[in-house]
């Protein structure tokens, strides 16, 4: 009994303590807004989903010294989504606990899908910024936007890259040109994939020699893909992957003596992470990411505005990190920077109003930061026109912007590659 | 053409490299699932969380390689030791409180290990993909055609030999034998004076200190981070079922058989069939074959 006693005493003290508390920590939000941000901050894509905290956390800060959002300061409530299931869950609890009208997040591809899903169940704003799965905004949910372009328009423009800039400097035509997909099989790869596949067989007639899946946790070989590969002797590889595959093929590539004219890859993961770089150090010469921009890209081709925000948000990033910024930071910093452009116009979390803003921006290339501009189409997607890809490329241990010329000092290099041994 | 069909000088490369890779894989799987099969031999244990030992195997050839530019190699008279006394400390702790119960909170028990020691890494070292060039990573050999790095090379030597004394070590001392009279009928061997708990606790060092080896041994191959372990810990479960609880020797073959299924479907059905070949093997063996394919002794305990 008399333990029992103590329990409820103890019980009773902690309810009234965290009462008492949670009335304090109220109050001293009042100046604050509050909004959730999902990533994957454990397991396979903690390293990515770090970086993308990273990004919005030096844009949160931006914005706050420049007063804020509706005119006060914007703060995060963090969650972890390791995976589908927990973005799901952790996107109730940051609605119904944490009492969040706004949502971003969420990195990946496997996880936004899921967690806009709650969002949208619960009439809550999703802001996704760098999530590219094709399927993302084709649910007709109303309160679901991205900012990136989806993994269609990541297909798009690789095989723009190929047939506008590498078909005629190999001298060949583009429905010459022999290209082997590789890719891992997550709904970022087959999208990405997929759609590149299509318009490179629709409307330029190039000849598909393989187009080989994998699961990316579980690849430990890749020398029965570069044998076969081998045979077919493709003129590009084109090939999605994640961040521990993407160096093992290359690695592999090498010893197997595979040579091609180009390799090509989309997206901040894989052979467009920082860690590909740190893992093959000069080997990692040649390849090409479509990215965000990297070192070269010319401010001067920005608008005014455009120049000066992308500036800003350069010097954060060096100041917090000590480095360029990375396709992680440049992904989340150029998504939370359009969301407050548009709370800034809504001045409101109130759904219709905010949707209004949405819609009704229209800033051409070169306005925000990445040299992106804003046009969202009725489905809460942000236009891929608009959305300005850049196309960076392994020289020397850096990823340098390369492609569209109009926008870089740098100069591709290696075209075609060449043997291993030469591109130094 | 289906260039497989293709005859001459290229074929002929083409089977001599897969013949190569699939050594040569099967030569890392074994020397992950060495240690996996003494602890599931002997005390009946599913470590779940054998990858993530792994992984810290890996972390500490990367750091000692990082910090001090020590060659894994090396590393791995430190490794042995260190992860030896880790498996012991880990027995003691954690496994001894759930050795004797039942398989279900075994299994509990070490897929929360796993998860623990996962996310200790991630606090530790960020999530960030570390690797370790040594010298010898980026040797390439190259003989008839087929083409393979150094690292690899010395991964499968070392666990054809590690495989070679562990299997003499089982067979002919002492201890040897009185880990498998543990692992035939732990009452037994206990009646018959055997100290059933030292056994184990030894049985779990040597077999952490396997896999601590491992990871020196795989760091200059592939990535370290912190779910790194879950890439190959499936496919040595694979392996260990195929090659009989606790059968050194099965496992090699094991390893060399799961690598074969990987290679040569990647190869002729694409690499996204892979997994389903190795599995359709693990049923099937499962299924006519419990005690393995090769038909381990004393594996009849396997239900107990």
């Amino acid at each position: 009994m008399h333990r029992r006693t103590v329990v409820t005493v103890v019980t009773a003290l902690a309810v009234v303590l965290g009462a008492a508390l949670a009335g304090v920590h109220g109050q001293s939000l009042s100046g604050e807004y509050k909004i959730g941000v999902l990533e994957p901050l454990t397991g396979p894509l903690a390293g990515e989903g770090k970086r993308h905290l990273e990004g919005y956390e030096i844009v949160r800060d931006m914005i706050n010294e420049r007063g804020g959002v509706m005119g006060k300061k914007l703060v995060f409530v963090a969650a972890d989504a390791p995976d589908p299931t927990a973005a799901a869950s952790e996107a109730n609890r940051l609605i119904t606990r944490e009492g969040v009208k706004i949502i971003t997040g969420t990195f990946s591809s496997r996880l936004c899908g899921a967690a806009s899903e709650a969002a949208a169940r619960h009439n809550v704003i999703y802001w996704e910024s760098s999530c590219v799965d094709p399927r993302f905004n084709k649910r007709g949910l109303k309160t679901v936007f991205r900012t990136e372009i989806d993994a269609t328009g990541f297909g798009w423009y690789n095989i723009e890259f190929i047939v506008k800039y590498l078909a005629p400097r190999f001298n060949t035509k583009p429905n010459q040109l022999k290209i082997a997909f590789l890719s891992e099989d997550s709904s970022y790869g087959q999208g990405v994939t997929e759609s590149a596949r299509a318009r490179a067989k629709q409307e330029f007639g190039m000849q598909e020699v393989a187009a080989e899946y994998y699961s990316f946790t579980s690849i430990n070989d890749f020398t029965p893909i570069i044998t076969k590969f081998k045979q077919l002797s493709p003129d590009v590889v084109h090939h999605i992957g994640y961040t521990n595959d993407a160096p093992l093929f290359w690695r592999q590539a090498r010893e197997q003596n595979f040579l091609f004219k180009a390799l090509v890859h989309a997206g901040a993961t894989g052979y467009g992470s920082p860690d590909f770089g740190k893992a093959l150090g000069n080997d990692a010469n040649g390849v090409f990411a479509l990215l965000e921009p990297g070192p070269g890209f010319r401010l001067e081709a920005l608008r005014p505005e455009g120049q000066k925000i992308e500036r800003e948000f350069r010097e954060a990033v060096q100041k917090r990190t000590g480095s360029y910024p990375f396709g992680g930071h440049q992904l989340a910093g150029g998504g939370l920077w359009l969301l407050k452009v548009v709370l800034d116009r809504a001045k409101s979390d109130d759904l219709d109003k905010f949707r209004d803003a949405v819609m009704s921006l229209d800033l051409p290339v070169g306005s925000v930061i990445n040299g992106w501009g804003v046009k969202f189409a009725e489905n809460g997607q942000n236009a891929n026109e608009r959305v300005q890809h850049y196309m960076l490329q392994w020289q020397s241990g850096q990823l340098v912007t390369v492609w569209p010329e109009e926008f870089t000092t740098n100069r591709a290099k290696w075209i075609p590659l060449g043997a291993w041994d030469a591109r130094k | 053409m289906d260039p497989a069909r293709r005859l001459g000088r290229a074929q002929i490369d083409v089977l001599a490299q897969l013949g190569v890779s699939t050594v040569l894989l099967g030569g890392i799987y074994a020397l992950i699932a060495v240690g996996l099969t003494l602890i599931f031999g002997i005390m009946r244990v599913v470590n779940f969380a054998h990858g993530e030992f792994l992984m810290l195997g890996m972390y500490v050839a990367f750091w000692a390689y990082s910090l001090w530019t020590l060659d894994p190699y090396f590393v791995l008279f430190v490794s042995i030791p260190l992860f030896f006394g880790i498996g012991y400390v880990t027995y003691v702790l954690v496994m001894r409180g759930v050795i004797h119960a039942s398989h279900n909170v075994q299994i509990f028990t070490t897929v929360g290990l796993s998860t623990a020691l996962q996310n200790v890494a991630l606090v530790l070292w960020t999530g960030d993909f570390r690797t370790v060039r040594p010298w010898h990573s980026s040797v390439v050999i190259r003989v008839f055609g087929t083409a393979f790095n150094l690292s690899q090379v010395v991964a499968f030597a070392i666990a054809l030999g590690l495989t070679l004394v562990l299997f003499a070590f089982m067979k002919w001392t002492h201890t040897g034998r009185v880990m498998r009279a543990t692992a035939q009928d732990h009452d037994a061997a206990t009646l018959m004076g055997v100290d059933t708990d030292k056994v184990y606790r030894l049985t779990f060092a040597i077999g952490i200190a396997c896999v601590g080896a491992a990871g020196a041994l795989v760091s200059p191959l592939y990535a370290v981070y912190p779910t790194a372990g879950l890439q190959f810990v499936l496919l040595a479960y694979v392996v260990v079922v195929l090659g009989g609880l606790g059968d050194m020797v099965g496992a090699m073959l094991g390893s060399l058989i799961v690598a074969a299924v990987e290679v040569v479907g990647s190869y002729f059905f694409g690499v996204a069939w892979k997994e389903v070949c190795y599995f359709i093997l693990f049923i099937a063996v499962l299924v006519f074959r419990p005690a393995g394919l090769f038909g381990q002794r004393g594996a009849e305990t396997l239900g107990v």
